[in-house]
């Protein structure tokens, strides 16, 4: 199977070089690196969960060339930004009332034996329906709307309980409402109707309080609340620099290990320099998405990288500082190398959208076309 | 477009916090990983909370007190000696917590930043400890202690090495009886509790070693003095009593006799300040340290007492609670010129053939002047050879005070604190049994035997 790996990885190279004529690979390098790593930790306990992981890392890859197609002309997918909107909405309105209770939260749909976490989707949509949206227009009237359609998004979040999904959709709202209007004081508004809003749940529904009554008392509750980020502590510390080798960590025995934890299994059996380099290369990552920003395209590319950016490295925040307790656990994926087929698929079309903003990327368009408009 | 560039900032900034959360985290690790690596729940090293794998600890001589074969614990193959070391080496449970296999668990899994627990995790062994006990000293302490409850400490007062710590009532790691959390007899009071260092005890007599040293550094003419003993004093906030009636006696021979009449009179001569400044100058209310662990605090109160009070104070009783562990570090003090080494249990911690580190030996402030030592090895001295018997003690040189510690319910505690000046045989014994009675019928034949002991260890 890693034979099979690193063959996908020579023909995804090859197909962006013949057929999209890429000549430069950096930020996908940098996304094989960290599935590898992701596939790797999955593969030293199930060769079946493996597979599926390998499977849905293809599909990334897939998807990943399909938008970047899709990207090329972003006059011709501008009308899609309805659909994209209204699906989003309605595809977890539908979740919210198909999906069944898993961990907690009901983020969970199944439709023909196969089960995919729908929020994953609505993020590239989010971000897709809101760089279009502020690239066409740049007024109260379609931050308004945009505003609706985040409003109507996080809120649904929220009522399936998926708060770490719902604390990235409003970031991502608030990197891509900034990036358009720059305007500080709706900025600050915003966030105090969020504030308001959490406060007041928490006021009438005191048990989602409760999701976060271990956080920075995690050694009190260290058998039942505060289990996966004790544990994470234990057996990432026991790994030492250079890790305890792949499958010898005791980590991944833990629930939900490979998808909430995986910073901590790879912390324990490839070491703590691998570990940090993973959130590092996101880092690296997001700012490779910015210095292509700046001389994109169309500031619709510009909005869409630095949003992805920005919501690749938010949600590794969640995930990496929940599980040592730096921040209340949100039970969030790793950008790439959780397992998770929806979450893979979700960070290849990311990483296509920060990817379609280098102007390396369409070599045939004529560097004029995007003239910058300052 | 530049504008929106600009806007950018706030990535920026998500970055920036983002590195500098990773850079916490990081700095948590290199802090707390061996405390976070060494947890109970960590299956690398522990099964159900009892210690699977660890390095192999050691007594002075290279027998095996404890060391991991196949995934399992095991301990000393005499009874007698997993009884009498259990409060030292501890239990792999982690229900003796002043233990070794809890205090210096980091060390015997081998954690270390770099490799983290690599060594013991994949090779199954970590660092070997090598005690400065002696196992067949601390079983021969534990037979002479039979079924009393107490604590028998021998150190060397120059190097600081412990060679004897036991305490009772103890039990068998490989057998643990069912029975001693719910049994209510009494039997088992108690039991996970390291005596030696965390027994809170009723001085009585050997408390007047204290008053002495007080009375020798603040009354210029105390060994001119004479006290007359009618058996007990009478004071008007209450009355001393002492074991017998001494009649005329000096200064050595009232210590001699454990008089409390002279002892109480010494005592009102101090007054409440200069007693509480030297029981604090000779270190009994100091913090000290053995290993990882700090020995129990000790208790001396005599502000605002009523002179029967202060007497009582002086003669050991009263609200005074102190530690074999200090009294013992007192008795090597006045030994070793009045600084004693500073006591320890790990003589040195070892990976496979490579030295990790090593006990050093290292000196305790000093409590009191060498002349101030002298006298009182002197007066200590006298004690043996006048009182306890020279031939009990036969070729030690042996120094030493008896105490029977009164206490409000119960036969008191038996007390015996000493030293020997021998060149060779730099030790110090401190004993105590519980409701021992008279202390020369209980505390002293179990010093002399473990003395004994101790000396033929070291020759």
């Amino acid at each position: 199977m890693f034979a099979g790996l690193i063959l996908s990885e020579w023909i995804f190279f090859l197909t962006g070089s013949v057929f999209f004529r890429i000549r430069h690979f950096e930020p996908e390098v940098t996304a094989f690196l960290l599935s590898t790593l992701g596939l790797g930790a999955v593969a030293a306990e199930s060769p079946s969960n493996a597979l599926k992981q390998f499977l849905t890392l293809l599909a990334g890859e897939v998807i990943f060339f399909i938008a970047i197609g899709f990207l090329r002309n972003i006059e011709h997918v501008k009308p899609m930004r309805w659909v994209a909107a209204f699906g989003s909405v309605g595809l977890l309105g539908l979740t919210l009332v198909l999906a069944k209770a898993v961990n907690g939260a009901l983020n969970w749909i199944s439709f023909g034996g196969v089960s995919f976490q729908p929020s994953e989707f609505v993020k590239v949509a989010f971000i897709f329906v809101g760089a279009v949206t502020l690239e066409r227009l740049q007024s109260t009237q379609s931050l308004t709307k945009y505003m609706f359609f985040a409003g109507a998004c996080v809120g649904e979040l929220f009522l399936m309980y998926d708060f770490g999904a719902a604390l990235i959709f409003f970031f991502t709202f608030i990197i891509i409402a900034f990036m358009r209007s720059g305007d500080v004081r709706t900025l600050i508004l915003i966030c105090f109707g969020a504030l308001l809003g959490g406060g007041m749940i928490l006021y009438f529904r005191p048990y989602v309080a409760d999701r976060f009554a271990t956080y920075r008392h995690i050694w009190e509750f260290m058998n039942d609340g505060g289990y996966q980020q004790t544990r994470t502590l234990i057996y990432s510390s026991s790994g030492g620099l250079f890790g305890l080798g792949l499958g010898q960590g005791k980590l991944r025995y833990v629930f939900a290990a490979e998808e909430d934890l995986a910073f901590g299994v790879i912390f324990e059996e490839f070491g703590m320099i691998i570990a940090f380099a993973a959130p590092l290369v996101l880092a690296v990552l997001a700012v490779y998405a910015i210095r292509c920003a700046k001389c994109s395209r169309s500031s619709f590319h510009s909005i869409a990288a630095v949003a992805s950016g920005g919501l690749l490295v938010f949600q590794a925040c969640l995930n990496i500082f929940g599980v040592t307790d730096l921040l209340p656990m949100t039970g969030v994926t790793l950008p790439f190398v959780s397992r998770g087929g929806s979450s893979m698929i979700c960070c290849w079309a990311l990483l296509a959208m920060i990817k379609s903003a280098d102007r390396r990327t369409y070599t045939e368009i004529n560097p004029e076309s995007g003239v910058r408009s300052e | 477009m530049k504008k929106v560039w600009r806007r950018t900032a706030v990535v920026y900034l998500l970055v920036a916090a983002f590195l500098a959360g990773l850079a916490v985290i990081a700095v948590q690790f290199f802090t707390n990983g061996r405390i976070w690596a060494t947890q109970r729940a960590n299956l690398h090293l522990f099964s159900g909370g009892t210690v699977i794998a660890a390095g192999a600890v050691y007594d002075r001589d290279g027998a095996v007190l404890a060391q991991t074969i196949d995934g399992e614990r095991v301990f000393n193959n005499s009874a007698r000696i997993r009884k009498s070391t259990l409060h030292v080496v501890g239990d792999p449970q982690g229900y003796i917590s002043t233990g070794i296999h809890s205090t210096y668990r980091t060390e015997l899994t081998g954690y270390s930043f770099v490799n983290g627990l690599y060594s013991v995790a994949a090779g199954g062994k970590g660092n070997d400890l090598h005690l400065t006990i002696s196992a067949e000293l601390c079983a021969t302490a534990y037979d002479a202690l039979g079924s009393s409850k107490g604590a028998v400490a021998v150190y060397n007062y120059k190097t600081g090495e412990i060679l004897c710590s036991v305490s009772t009532p103890t039990y068998d790691v490989r057998n643990k009886p069912e029975d001693i959390d719910s049994d209510t007899t009494g039997k088992y009071d108690g039991i996970y509790l390291d005596r030696v260092c965390n027994g809170l005890y009723v001085p009585g007599s050997v408390f007047k070693i204290v008053t002495c040293a007080s009375a020798i550094d603040n009354i210029p003419d105390i060994f001119s003095q004479t006290f007359t003993c009618t058996g007990k004093k009478v004071l008007e906030t209450g009355t001393v009593i002492c074991s017998d009636v001494h009649g005329s006696q000096s200064f050595e021979q009232a210590f001699a006799n454990s008089c409390n009449c002279a002892f109480a009179e010494i005592a009102l001569q101090l007054g409440e300040h200069t007693l509480s400044q030297s029981v604090s100058q000779l270190g009994l209310l100091s913090e000290l340290k053995v290993g990882k662990t700090s020995a129990g605090k000790c208790s001396f109160n005599v502000s605002g007492a009523t002179p029967a009070e202060l007497a009582w104070a002086g003669v050991g009783q009263h609200t005074t609670m102190v530690t074999p562990m200090h009294m013992l570090v007192l008795a090597g003090a006045i030994a070793n010129a009045g600084t004693s080494a500073k006591p320890y249990l790990v003589g040195s911690v070892t990976s496979g053939e490579t030295n990790v580190s090593t006990g050093k030996t290292s000196y305790l402030d000093p409590v009191m002047t060498s002349q101030t030592a002298l006298s009182l090895s002197g007066l200590m001295r006298n004690n043996v050879t006048s009182k306890y018997g020279d031939s009990s003690f036969k070729g030690l040189e042996m120094c030493g005070k008896t105490g029977t510690a009164e206490i409000e319910n119960g036969a008191p505690h038996a007390w015996f604190v000493g030293f020997s000046q021998k060149e060779d045989c730099p030790l110090a014994i401190a004993v105590v049994i519980e409701n021992g009675g008279l202390a020369s019928e209980n505390a002293l034949p179990v010093a002399q035997k473990v003395m004994k002991a101790a000396y033929n260890t070291i020759k």
